[in-house]
């Protein structure tokens, strides 16, 4: 426990031996299958005839909407998703007809001969025309403490703004895919890379018309998901499914990348309005935030997603008067879903635009008004929605991490270097993340366990999470491998597959380590107790006059002793072959449910969260403002990750989440044209940061002596929250800008800062600056 | 002539007869090949399209002194025939019988170096082509080599790490041990040229140049392919059939180098990556705008001629050679000709090269000692992306600090790459002083009327153009 060992699959990474869907061999009768999709942001279906397609070469099946046997329907949450687009499609790529081949090539010629017409109805694209023409997808939230109007009236300075943050791909390297093999009867077994196999099975079953017990689904490892594959690894996973059943053969359908990137849903767009009193100090007073998301064309998990920009909207800092409004819009775009952070980054960005402009309004650093404005330690410390901020490490982190950073020096460097350099700036930023762990539907929070031990001492684990590359398996092994005290070498976890573990949640939400953990743990805690029973058992019938009680029997270095009498023991091996001669059963299950939370969604206040996590960065950037191009100097992260049951695994974690994060706020740019096409639809053009992309100099650490005491071993999960510290390089490359102007204007800026932004926004920035110099020589 | 390639695979050569397969055709890449292979799985497709670097696998390839060289590729954009007479190494043929790991993969499991694993065995090739370079790179080195892989999952920083501990500068491995005989066995595939007809396609791969302008006369119709790392995506992205394909990456003529004290001539068939070494010290301009000019993968296989054959107005080579006063030297039956490099493009990929010419060859002329040059790629990210506005810049400044000759050439600002004219005329004879070059800037908005697309803005463009000269002035003012 607490090692940092390898990754359980690490050597057959890199032997290549590891296997994603695309490299499942299959029976020789394997077809692949491929998804023709809507040319149309919006239209009416007019007609088509299939007739030549199914007659191409090679093709065994071609579907359309109606021959689907059971429900049209793959919503997660809200039934407003079909399968195949029946009637009318709502966005370009919105899936209409599956063709079965032989080959890919011959489903492409297929698609061709596939006659349909369209009529094309108006569609709505961006966030503005949805609410021009009021098409929210729901109704507007709120969630508020105190009067925030009436606080604004007697501020001492009030400033507003408006903030529109990008949506974002997910591009995971292994892109979607899912094979589908029939048995017999109603038996359908799916191989997918779904981030929530119990609702692939209730997905796949509901399409096909089956009972779930027929369905098994199995995910061995993903290629990469953040988020991406936890309600739109669905899709695959049933168009394969329904391909599969039609043609009674084993289909696999894995998206080409340009697909795939046409065809699924990205991080949510925000447009966000703020007003924000604060006083000469810069401590604020009052913040009104009006957030405004672009769910695309059906709802997905849009409004847990909302739900938690409005939970993190204050990111670390109280506010006395809070008021937060949302709205969801509906548009014609691929239906916008989870990414890591969830809404997260969305809300905090729009809280850290607001210190920023205080500090640059008042001419403060702006580490000094975040100090000022963290939640305290025991006043101030309950956030918006009522619940308190417990375990507060905010003033910790910002403590060790000044200093550790050199930021105050640092900070020098930078205002001799911005006044030595006309065309080149340098921006040092702070960025703090405090985030919320549980799912805010609050029944989610549970997770099951199956542990079998076999008579040879070695252990195989099921449980309901999802191995995506975040060392989930490998936390799961090693506190198996600690909790029955054997070598991890005993250990192995199993591909996920909802006939050992029914009914669980997707690995999402950060939760997966802390439920899925204390699942496994469960059910181990109940074979040791059978264990120990039988083994105490066996030591006193060796020799009766001692007394081994079970409560004596430890389980360590692979021996299953007495602790009053260690020389009575036995190798744990050798014990499971006596369990099993003893009729002892070795398999269990493991349960866990995520006491102590609630909240009432009505009134917006309570207990979302189980504890929060904390993080911080500070990023330094230097920035060409004749081309915009930035680079990144460098980059301190002090991370709280409890006591961490694996410190490579977390750190690595944190590494990949900020520069996704960082990725998100500088190059990752989506665009669509005037018809609703993705413009940006492939690598070539969409552009996530490469190995040159990280900081020159990047220092990660992680928080000692920081115990949680709300998670197993003491841990605390990473995940999501690093993502947000990618802030703090927007925030620097902000800075930056502003120096153009020597700190005294308000920058033009949104994110992501691409080197286009930069460019427009400091040519805004030279303008008024003239603007400026040529008015005071006319006075 | 031969209708079948041979190769060696896993310590064999190997023989694909397309007449006799019906899975494989001379247009499928490496990469459907090996994934076609139950035993080489381990290759990824991420994108198929040259950008993500999952498909990387090693090619060796016989030196003249009978070593082998060992170059990291992107198999995406590979065609069959183009692994003709070489060695194909994948992810699964690095560990040791034994099962020990290899160095690379060693250190990448020590560095925790994979998350999710999809990108790995990408990375892990990559990383194994640096190893066998031999030399113990520095921190921009690995990151460069690195720049072609992409990984969703680390944030890169284990990796780099993983680089740094297993490069020790040996590059000693069971490669070494197997060499000579990898290299023998290489000896045996006959060099002769290859024309692979099937029932939709041709494939020539002629040996000479005078058998290749032979076939583009008979053959009008014929696509020129040279690294296809342009051609290739046709292919694998636009999914059209190539009818035929004349592939004169084995022509020894094209990639030699010769020249003296006033000019370098290089051949269309040098690679980039080979083209880097050449220009590194006495064409740094050339060299500057080629560190950001794809990733090494691709420069590994694209070529000088390609560059130019693709007449892109966003290629990066073209502008530079503008200022350099490069001349570009074209043959076919009829002869051979110079043409400068201002003048070879003529509209949007429109040439003044004939279908029968074949691009033989760029002739740089060394510039003055007074000449200042520098180039320059605005991109959205760095590395492995393409310009939204490039530019190669000249000044000859005589000896009271006046212009005696500018060239403003530029890429992305009109369809074709172009010289900023009037803004060049302005400035010819005046002042190098800033005074001259803020003026010069609003005659360059007058030069070009650049359009909004994808990578950019009409309005970002014209501003970073404006401050590019800018920037220029900053630089050689001194
Ligand atoms: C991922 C990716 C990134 C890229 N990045 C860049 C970049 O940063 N900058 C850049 O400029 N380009 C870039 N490219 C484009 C391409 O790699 C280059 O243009 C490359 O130089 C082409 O060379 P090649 O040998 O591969 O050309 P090929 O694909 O073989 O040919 C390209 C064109 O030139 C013609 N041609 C080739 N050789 C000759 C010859 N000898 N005579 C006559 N015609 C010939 C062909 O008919 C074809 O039209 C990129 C491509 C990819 C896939
Ligand atoms: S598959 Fe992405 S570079 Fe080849
Ligand atoms: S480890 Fe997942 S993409 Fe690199």
């Amino acid at each position: 426990m607490h090692q940092q060992i390898p990754h359980e699959s690490a050597a057959l990474h890199v032997t290549g031996e590891a296997l994603y869907i695309d490299d499942l061999s299959s029976s020789p009768s394997l077809l692949v299958g491929r998804v023709v999709s809507s040319p149309h942001a919006h239209a009416r279906i007019a007609s088509y005839d299939l007739t030549k397609a199914m007659k191409a070469p090679g093709v065994v099946a071609v579907l359309c909407a109606k021959d689907i046997p059971g429900h049209n329907q793959m919503g997660p949450v809200v039934k407003d998703e079909p399968c195949l687009a029946s009637g009318e499609v709502s966005f370009v790529g919105q899936a209409v007809f599956l063709i079965a081949a032989k080959t890919d090539a011959q489903c492409r010629a297929a698609e061709k001969l596939i006659d349909v017409s369209y009529e094309p109805l108006h569609p709505i694209l961006t966030i503005d025309e949805a609410v021009a023409s009021n098409n929210l997808l729901g109704p507007a939230r709120t969630m508020q403490r105190g009067d925030a109007d009436t606080a604004l009236r007697s501020v001492a300075h009030v400033i507003k703004g408006e903030l529109r943050t990008g949506a974002a791909e997910h591009w995971y390297l292994e892109s979607q895919a899912s094979l589908s093999v029939p048995g017999e009867g109603d038996e359908m077994a799916v191989y997918c890379g779904s981030q929530h196999p119990s609702e692939t099975q209730t997905l796949v079953a509901e399409v096909l018309g089956v009972r779930k017990k027929d369905v098994v689904v199995e995910v061995r490892r993903i290629g990469g998901a953040f988020g991406g594959k936890e309600t739109q690894g669905n899709h695959v996973a049933c168009w394969s499914a329904l391909l599969a059943h039609a043609t009674g053969c084993p289909v696999k359908v894995r998206l080409f990348r340009d697909d795939d990137m046409i065809m699924t849903g990205k991080r949510h767009r925000f447009l966000t309005r703020y007003e924000a009193g604060f006083d000469n100090e810069g401590i604020l007073q009052a913040v009104k935030i009006e957030l405004n998301s672009d769910a695309g064309a059906a709802t997905d998990l849009s409004f847990a997603i909302m739900e938690r920009a409005m939970f993190h909207c204050d990111n670390a800092y109280f506010v006395p008067h809070m008021h937060v409004v949302a709205r969801v819009w509906k548009t014609n775009l691929p239906s916008n879903t989870a990414f890591r952070g969830f809404g997260g980054p969305q809300g905090m960005a729009a809280m850290e635009s607001i210190i920023d402009r205080v500090a640059r309004f008042l001419h403060k650093d702006t580490s000094e008004i975040r100090h000022k404005n963290f939640y305290g330690l025991n006043s101030n410390n309950t956030t918006h929605y009522g619940q308190t901020v417990e375990e507060n490490r905010l003033p910790r982190l910002f403590d060790e991490l000044m200093e550790s950073s050199e930021y105050y020096s640092r900070r020098v460097t930078v205002q001799a270097y911005n006044a030595a350099n006309e065309f080149t700036k340098k921006g040092l930023a702070l960025t703090p993340v405090k985030f919320g762990i549980s799912f805010t539907t609050t029944f989610l929070n549970q997770a099951g366990a199956l542990v079998s031990i076999y008579n040879d001492g070695t252990v195989l684990v099921n449980h309901g999470g999802i191995e995506m590359g975040q060392g989930l398996h490998t936390k799961m092994q090693q506190i198996a491998a600690a909790e029955l005290g054997i070598s991890i070498d005993r250990v192995r976890v199993n591909a996920t597959n909802t006939s050992k573990v029914p009914n669980t949640s997707a690995t999402a939400a950060s939760s997966g380590t802390d439920m899925n953990g204390a699942a496994v743990k469960n059910a181990i805690e109940t074979l040791k107790l059978r264990i120990a029973e039988c083994v105490a058992g066996m030591f006193n019938e060796k020799n009766p006059s001692l007394k081994t009680s079970k409560d004596d029997i430890r389980f360590e270095s692979d021996v299953i002793f007495d602790s009053k009498h260690s020389e009575r023991k036995i190798d744990f091996a050798e014990a499971m072959a006596q369990m099993v001669l003893r009729q002892v059963s070795l398999s269990s299950t493991g349960y866990f449910r995520t006491p102590g939370i609630g909240w009432d969604r009505e009134k917006g206040v309570g207990t979302p969260f189980r504890y929060f996590a904390f993080g911080m960065a500070v990023s330094e950037v230097l920035v060409d403002t004749l081309t915009g191009a930035t680079t990144l100097l460098r980059t301190d992260i002090l991370h709280d990750a409890g006591d961490s049951i694996n410190p490579a695994i977390d750190i690595g974690q944190i590494e990949g989440g900020y520069v996704q994060g960082v990725g998100w706020c500088t190059t990752e740019e989506i665009k669509w044209d005037d018809a609703g096409n993705l413009m940006t639809h492939s690598p070539d053009t969409y552009k996530i940061p490469t190995a040159r992309d990280i900081p020159a100099d990047f220092r990660v650490k992680l928080l000692e002596n920081a115990t949680n005491p709300n998670a197993i071993h003491g841990s605390k999960t990473v995940a999501e929250p690093p993502l947000m510290l990618g802030l703090s390089t927007w925030l620097a490359i902000k800075d930056a800008v502003s120096a153009v102007a020597n700190h005294q204007i308000e920058p033009e800026f949104s994110l992501p800062a691409t080197n286009e932004v930069i460019l427009l926004s400091i040519d805004n920035l030279r303008g008024q600056m003239k603007a400026r110099a040529s008015k005071q020589v006319s006075a | 002539m031969k209708s079948s390639i041979a190769f060696v695979l896993d310590g064999k050569v190997v023989e694909i007869d397309f007449d006799r397969s019906s899975q494989l055709t001379p247009t499928t890449t490496v990469l459907n090949y090996l994934r076609g292979l139950p035993q080489h799985r381990g290759v990824k497709e991420g994108c198929a399209e040259g950008d993500c670097g999952a498909c990387t696998i090693v090619v060796g390839e016989l030196t003249a002194n009978r070593t082998i060289e060992y170059r990291a590729v992107d198999s995406c954009l590979l065609f069959l025939p183009m692994i003709h007479g070489k060695q194909l190494i994948t992810v699964e043929n690095l560990q040791e019988l034994s099962g020990k790991l290899h160095p690379v993969q060693q250190a990448m499991v020590d560095a925790h170096g994979s998350q999710c694993g999809f990108c790995t065995p990408g990375i892990v090739m990559t990383l194994f082509a640096l190893y066998k370079g031999g030399s113990r790179p520095s921190k921009d080195e690995i990151g460069d080599a690195l720049a072609g892989n992409l990984c969703r999952c680390t944030g890169y920083e284990p990796i780099l790490k993983a680089a740094a501990a297993a490069c020790d500068g040996q590059g000693r491995d069971h490669f070494s041990a197997d060499e000579a005989g990898i290299a023998e066995l290489l000896g045996s595939i006959a060099p002769d040229g290859i024309s692979i007809s099937t029932e939709s396609q041709r494939y020539d791969q002629p040996a000479t140049v005078n058998e290749c302008l032979l076939l583009m006369e008979k053959l009008p119709d014929s696509l020129i392919v040279n690294g296809a790392t342009d051609v290739a995506l046709r292919v694998t992205k636009k999914f059209e059939n190539l009818h035929h394909i004349i592939d004169c990456s084995r022509i020894a003529e094209l990639r030699s180098v010769s020249g003296g004290d006033r000019s370098l001539t290089i051949g269309a068939g040098v690679r980039i990556s080979e083209v880097m070494e050449l220009v590194r010290n006495d064409f740094p301009g050339l060299y500057q705008m080629l560190t950001v000019f794809a990733a090494r993968q691709i420069r590994n296989v694209a070529t000088l001629g390609g560059n130019i054959g693709t007449a892109s107005p966003i290629g990066d080579s073209l502008p530079v050679l503008m200022a350099y006063g490069a001349e570009i030297i074209l043959r076919s039956r009829r002869g051979t000709r110079h043409v400068k490099a201002d003048s070879f493009v003529q509209g949007y990929r429109k040439t003044d090269r004939q279908p029968d010419e074949l691009i033989m060859a760029v002739m740089l002329p060394r510039p003055s000692a007074s000449a200042r040059i520098q180039t320059y790629k605005v991109s959205k990210r760095r590395d492995l992306d393409i310009a939204t506005v490039s530019a190669a810049f000249r000044v000859d400044l005589d000896k009271q600090g006046m212009v005696s000759d500018i060239t403003l050439a530029y890429g992305g600002m009109a369809a074709y790459t172009k010289r900023a004219s009037s803004a060049e005329a302005f400035l010819s004879g005046k002042h190098w002083d800033r005074k001259q070059v803020e003026e010069a800037q609003n005659l360059i908005d007058k030069d070009f009327s650049p359009i909004s697309d994808v990578r950019g803005s009409a309005e970002f463009r014209r501003i970073a153009a404006r401050n590019l000269l800018l920037k220029f002035w900053s630089e050689t003012k001194g």
